[in-house]
């Protein structure tokens, strides 16, 4: 145990100065990985906030359905009794016309509109709420499909028509950040793996010494794929400081603009688990570039 | 070492059929012409290279069957001075010195301690945080003699080792391997320096164009 905490400290010291003696180098590394990583977190940050809408949107979702003029109490009672057995559905209240009215009288300004008028002109309607796991841009699509089938039901109103539309944009989002994110990998990948490369045979003379002392396979290869992550990890951390910085200079900025996007949701930063994964992101590319460079590298 | 053959280009042999065997604590000169095979041979014995026939005995362990992931291990009771010292030219002295203990894992305080009194016993301890560098070439050949002795190997191999040095050094230089043979290392040292020869008399294995030509004169088995 006691051998294995030595050689490890002397692989982090090696690792460390093979840093400093290709400063230059290891440098451009670190901000070629800080940059990838800084696009790929802003499109996650966006992602992240999108689908925090969507996850709060189905909380307060309310649907309606307004029925047709003329039904029955039984045929109505039918129809409420049908539309409960649709998978997604949790509850379903029947409102009638005259609990309609007695509803609206008790709005602000409803009695002085009423006034006047002769009969009851509000329909009778269905309340419908979904399953908690259901509310969700798919559950509402299900229940709209169900509904149009059915005959005695005029018109669904659920007031954020938006939703899907903006699902669609999410999701779009996330597949345009997957793929951006992909290819800035593979070139992070590239560029990591050409430094150490560059190290590996700047030290070339260094590392055949220490196998001819006896140095194991590990001994002379462990510190360059330290090196890379260590590179990675610090570009996550870089990376991670100027979107947090960004984030909180640009978000009172553009006040107006994430309205337009998030509603009175309040936008978020990303928590600590996500903030590791974009640092651990980094750190994993940098092992695998190094490692990509120690197998392309034979001695 | 049983009829062992080195060609680094076929047919053109840099060792060609050389049988030898050696014993701890013993010491031995290895000498011949420049371009005789003494580098080559020793070599082979740290697995360096490997021979195009025959059969290298080293510890225990045939070199010529040796896999290559045994040969750090083997290479770790194998202390070896280089005609050309392959020192660390980015460390210091006592770093060089101290890579033999680092790679085995000895605490940096120990490794410290040991390389210090290595240094001393070679005179350089004043010189201990100078970089390679900035030493004469005899320094250099000295911090390369300290390496290889700091582990206290099994084995010896010194290349030439005091090629560099001036004649009282040569001496001191001498009585420290001289003592490791008697702590029991098996000592094998190449020159072509014949007065250092014939000051010491120990067994001497002479090479010619590759051939050991000459095994004598002190008590040594040879196969
Ligand atoms: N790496 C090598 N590649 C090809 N030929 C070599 C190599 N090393 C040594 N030789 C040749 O092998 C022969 C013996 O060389 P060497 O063992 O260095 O002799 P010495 O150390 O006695 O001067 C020489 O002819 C030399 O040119
Ligand atoms: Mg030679």
């Amino acid at each position: 145990m006691r051998r294995v905490a030595v050689i490890l400290a002397i692989l982090v010291r090696s690792a460390l100065r093979g840093m400093q003696s290709s400063a230059v180098a290891s440098g451009i590394a670190v901000a070629t990985i800080a940059i990838a990583l800084l696009l790929i977190g802003a499109f996650a940050l966006v992602v992240v906030n999108m689908q925090g809408l969507l996850d709060r949107f189905g909380q307060d979702l309310q649907i309606t359905a307004y029925l047709e003029e003329g039904l029955s109490k039984a045929e109505q009672s039918l129809l409420a009794e049908r539309v409960s057995t649709v998978e997604v559905v949790g509850r379903v209240r029947l409102i009638s016309k005259q609990q309609a009215l007695e509803r609206f009288r008790a709005t602000r300004g409803g009695a002085a509109l009423l006034e006047g008028l002769e009969g009851n002109p509000l329909p009778a309607s269905l309340d419908i709420s979904l399953l908690s796991e259901r509310r969700t841009p798919e559950g509402l699509g299900i229940l709209n499909k169900a509904l149009d089938g059915l005959p005695g039901i005029a018109e669904v109103a659920h007031g954020q028509e938006w939703i899907e539309g903006y699902a669609r944009a999410a999701s779009l989002a996330r597949v345009s950040g997957y793929a951006l994110g992909a290819v800035l990998a593979l070139a992070t990948l590239l560029i990591v793996s050409n430094t150490i490369r560059l190290g590996l045979y700047a030290r070339e003379d260094e590392l055949e010494i220490l196998a001819l002392v006896g140095a194991s396979r590990t001994f002379v290869r462990a510190p360059f794929l330290l090196e890379g992550t260590l590179q990675g990890a610090i570009g996550g951390v870089l990376a991670l400081g100027v979107l947090w910085a960004g984030f909180h200079l640009l978000v009172p900025q553009l006040q107006y603009g994430l309205a337009f996007f998030l509603g009175n949701t309040e936008p978020r930063f990303f928590a600590v688990a996500e903030s590791l994964k974009l640092i651990s992101g980094g750190a994993g590319l940098g092992l695998l570039g190094s490692l990509a460079a120690l197998m392309a590298w034979r001695s | 070492m049983y009829h062992v053959s080195k060609a680094y280009v076929a047919g053109a042999f840099a060792l060609q059929d050389v049988s030898l065997d050696v014993s701890r604590g013993e010491f031995v000169f290895l000498t011949g012409a420049s371009g005789a095979g003494k580098t080559t041979l020793l070599q082979l014995l740290f697995a360096a290279e490997r021979p195009s026939e025959g059969q290298i005995v080293v510890l225990g362990r045939n070199i010529a069957r040796l896999r290559g992931s045994a040969v750090p291990a083997l290479r770790r009771r194998v202390g070896v001075v280089f005609q050309d010292f392959k020192l660390l030219r980015q460390r210091t002295v006592e770093e060089n010195v101290g890579v033999t203990l680092d790679v085995v894992g000895m605490p940096r305080r120990e490794v410290r301690a040991k390389v210090f009194t290595m240094l001393k016993q070679v005179g350089l301890q004043h010189r201990r945080y100078h970089h390679p560098v900035s030493l004469s070439g005899g320094e250099q050949q000295r911090v390369a003699i300290a390496r290889a002795l700091v582990g206290e190997p099994e084995i010896l191999l010194a290349d030439e080792p005091t090629g560099n040095l001036d004649p009282d050094l040569s001496v001191e230089i001498m009585d420290l391997m001289m003592s490791a043979a008697m702590r029991g290392t098996a000592v094998l040292v190449a020159t072509h320096d014949v007065g250092l020869i014939e000051r010491y008399h120990k067994r001497k294995l002479h090479l010619d164009a590759g051939r050991l030509v000459e095994d004598g004169p002190a008590a040594g088995r040879t196969e």
